[in-house]
């Protein structure tokens, strides 16, 4: 096994990570969630990173970078530390996103998908249909979808994330699709998605 | 919430979203309490055989929501409840046909409802592990399914005695990482194994060496929540709506240029007409429909001249087209087809897994050809090439459906809109609203 010199990966997520395969009817299964937490800490996947996520699953380095490049949503260069996945396809499309990826692109000052803004807080990729449709259109930012987007919504998302003191409700009801249905507080759901 | 754009509410011809936009349906309380939730459950565990259930089913009529529209009463059927060892329910909730948004739609309207029919499908053929492959995207839903199985987990309905029962049931997610593929059944199999997705040949079906080497059964997120519903009025009750052949009633998703775009439980046998013109409330102002896609992009289209054509499935087949994944995209006569043609074959290219020749080759040379088409230096020479590849993405010369429906989007907006194509290619304009002026 080409196990690297220097672990890239926190202490806790090795551990993490070592378990995983024993969750599986076969080990194997555990590759895309263990990807998944070195993405998570790392914010993309990086050589070493996938060589690591290898050993420890007791797979070929080669094979796990066979996996991660099969799929759109492990980075496998730097991104910005927020996500726009604009969707562009075909119902999106008819409702004019190509407009908004035009104006991502000029609100965060870059002229290619994966390019990240000088400030480093954003970058955006064009995605293929998300699955909701009946609000396009509309791109997932980060881990939320936002609907029925307009070029006004995506200056104040941009503003928001830019302001040095985040709000307590850091996306405005009109701004996001929070589903507005929970009463559980956000924050406590919050807490265990990310976790 | 986000608005709900769709069915809800009782209605005469609602099945599965009868209870949606009831307050909190997502908490098993709610579910449990206001809806009769869990009472199929309840019942299939305590009062049928397990071979009843399926029996059921089938005489439901039901048939798989997913795309391809099997029996989903004879696919229980196919897994040998007796065969020693472990077995699987993998539902497939990678909901990523484009055009398609209603099992986005019930998982976060009522995850309960998916959770129980989950459940009764597993207890039906003998499997004591559910496993939900749901797409990487879809981070509400996934929030949603995830503490509706903490509920369902607590409060001792998945477990070792659901019910009471003697008979363990347990779920559990994975979550996909965005590859279309995975919602090819064998595609998303190889995925959940930790694999690149690309599909398998078959045989052996799923129902003999699924999942791990083991018997699988398949189903969609929709299929699965209507079963509950079927369990609790009977199979026959089911078979009452719809057609002879395409019983029941499903979830369309209408997008594209409509003004109230949705997700409409439709009974099946209502026309297009009545699905765009009425419940999606037409075009805007002042446009027409021009063509439409009637079960997601795969499905042929149908221009303007076919909307009386009838939502079954054989109305669908005998129009050349489909109902698919049940994803209604509706154009109007601003919008170039070539564009939206290659728009299409833009993402059937990016999703190509590329084990079969066809399909990863095709697709390019597809794209390719558009991309001279709409930069004006396009031939015959082009026409020829784009019938040629549609051709050869056809007919069974790939492993899944993903190059056949690369081609049909190709054949079939040729065979509607030829003159659109030809003043492309052979005219060099084009002649259509919004993209005169590209052209």
């Amino acid at each position: 096994m080409n196990s690297p010199a220097k672990s890239v990966l926190s202490s806790h997520l090795v551990e993490e990570i070592k378990e995983l395969p024993a969750k599986y009817p076969q080990p194997r299964s555990a590759v895309m969630p263990a990807l998944d937490l070195a993405q998570e800490e790392l914010g993309y996947l990086t050589p070493e990173a996938m060589s690591e996520v290898a050993a420890l699953l007791q797979l070929d380095p080669g094979y796990v970078e066979g996996v991660a490049t099969f799929y759109t949503l492990f980075h496998l260069e730097p991104v910005g530390k927020h996500r726009f996945y604009v969707c562009t396809n075909l119902s999106c499309m008819l409702r004019g996103s190509n407009e908004i990826v035009d104006h991502v692109k000029h609100a965060i000052g870059v002229k290619e998908p994966g390019e990240i803004s000088a400030d480093g807080l954003f970058s955006y990729e064009e995605v293929e249909c998300l699955g909701a449709c009946e609000y396009a259109p509309m791109m997932r930012f980060d881990h939320r979808f936002h609907y029925d987007l307009t070029t006004e919504k995506i200056d104040r998302l941009v503003a928001e994330m830019r302001s040095p003191e985040p709000s307590s409700s850091p996306l405005t009801p009109t701004l996001s699709l929070e589903v507005e249905r929970e009463k559980k507080p956000r924050a406590a759901r919050k807490k265990k998605a990310d976790g | 919430m986000a608005e709900l754009r769709g069915s809800f509410g009782d209605a005469p011809k609602h099945i599965v979203t009868r209870s949606f936009g009831t307050p909190d349906l997502h908490r098993l309380e709610v579910y449990e309490s206001k809806v009769g939730g869990y009472s199929a459950l309840r019942k299939a565990l305590l009062e049928v055989a397990p071979a009843d259930i399926t029996n059921e089913v089938k005489t439901s009529g039901l048939r798989g929501r997913g795309g391809a529209g099997f029996a989903t009463g004879t696919k229980w059927s196919f897994i040998n409840r007796d065969a020693p060892g472990p077995k699987y329910v993998v539902v497939n909730a990678d909901e990523s046909e484009p055009g398609t948004s209603k099992d986005r739609y019930i998982l976060e309207n009522s995850p309960h409802m998916v959770v129980e029919g989950i459940l009764i499908a597993a207890y039906a053929v003998g499997a004591n592990q559910a496993w939900v492959y749901i797409r990487g995207e879809y981070d509400e839903p996934y929030r949603m399914l995830t503490e509706a199985i903490e509920e369902a987990r607590a409060k001792g309905y998945i477990g070792p005695k659901p019910m009471g029962k003697d008979y363990p049931l347990d779920i559990r997610l994975y979550r996909g990482h965005g590859a279309y593929i995975c919602g090819e059944e064998t595609a998303l199999l190889e995925s959940l194994e930790g694999k690149r997705a690309q599909p398998r040949s078959r045989p052996p079906f799923p129902a003999v060496k699924g999942a791990w080497g083991r018997p699988t059964l398949l189903n969609n997120v929709e299929t699965l929540a209507t079963v509950p519903w079927i369990i609790n009025n009977g199979g026959a009750a089911y078979a009452k709506f719809g057609t002879d052949k395409s019983p029941g009633t499903r979830l369309m998703s209408v997008s594209g240029n409509v003004r109230k775009p949705g997700v409409y439980e439709v009974e099946l046998g209502q026309t297009f007409r009545h699905v765009i013109m009425e419940l999606a409330g037409g075009p805007p102002e002042g446009r027409q429909v021009k063509v439409f896609w009637p079960g997601g992009s795969s499905a042929p289209v149908l221009p303007e001249s076919m909307l009386d054509t009838h939502t079954d499935m054989e109305a669908l087949a005998a129009a050349r087209s489909m109902g698919g994944s049940g994803g209604v995209i509706v154009m109007d006569e601003t919008h170039c087809v070539v564009r939206a043609a290659h728009r299409l074959l833009r993402f059937y290219a990016h999703e190509s897994c590329g084990k079969c020749t066809p399909c990863r080759v095709g697709g390019d040379w597809a794209v390719r050809t558009y991309d001279r088409i709409l930069a004006n230096q396009g031939s015959q020479v082009e026409l020829d090439i784009l019938l040629r590849v549609s051709d050869g993405l056809q007919n069974g010369r790939c492993l899944c459906g993903l190059g056949d429906s690369a081609g049909w989007v190709i054949d079939s907006t040729i065979r509607h809109f030829r003159e659109e194509y030809e003043d492309h290619a052979l005219r060099h304009e084009c002649n259509v609203g919004a993209g005169a002026a590209h052209a």
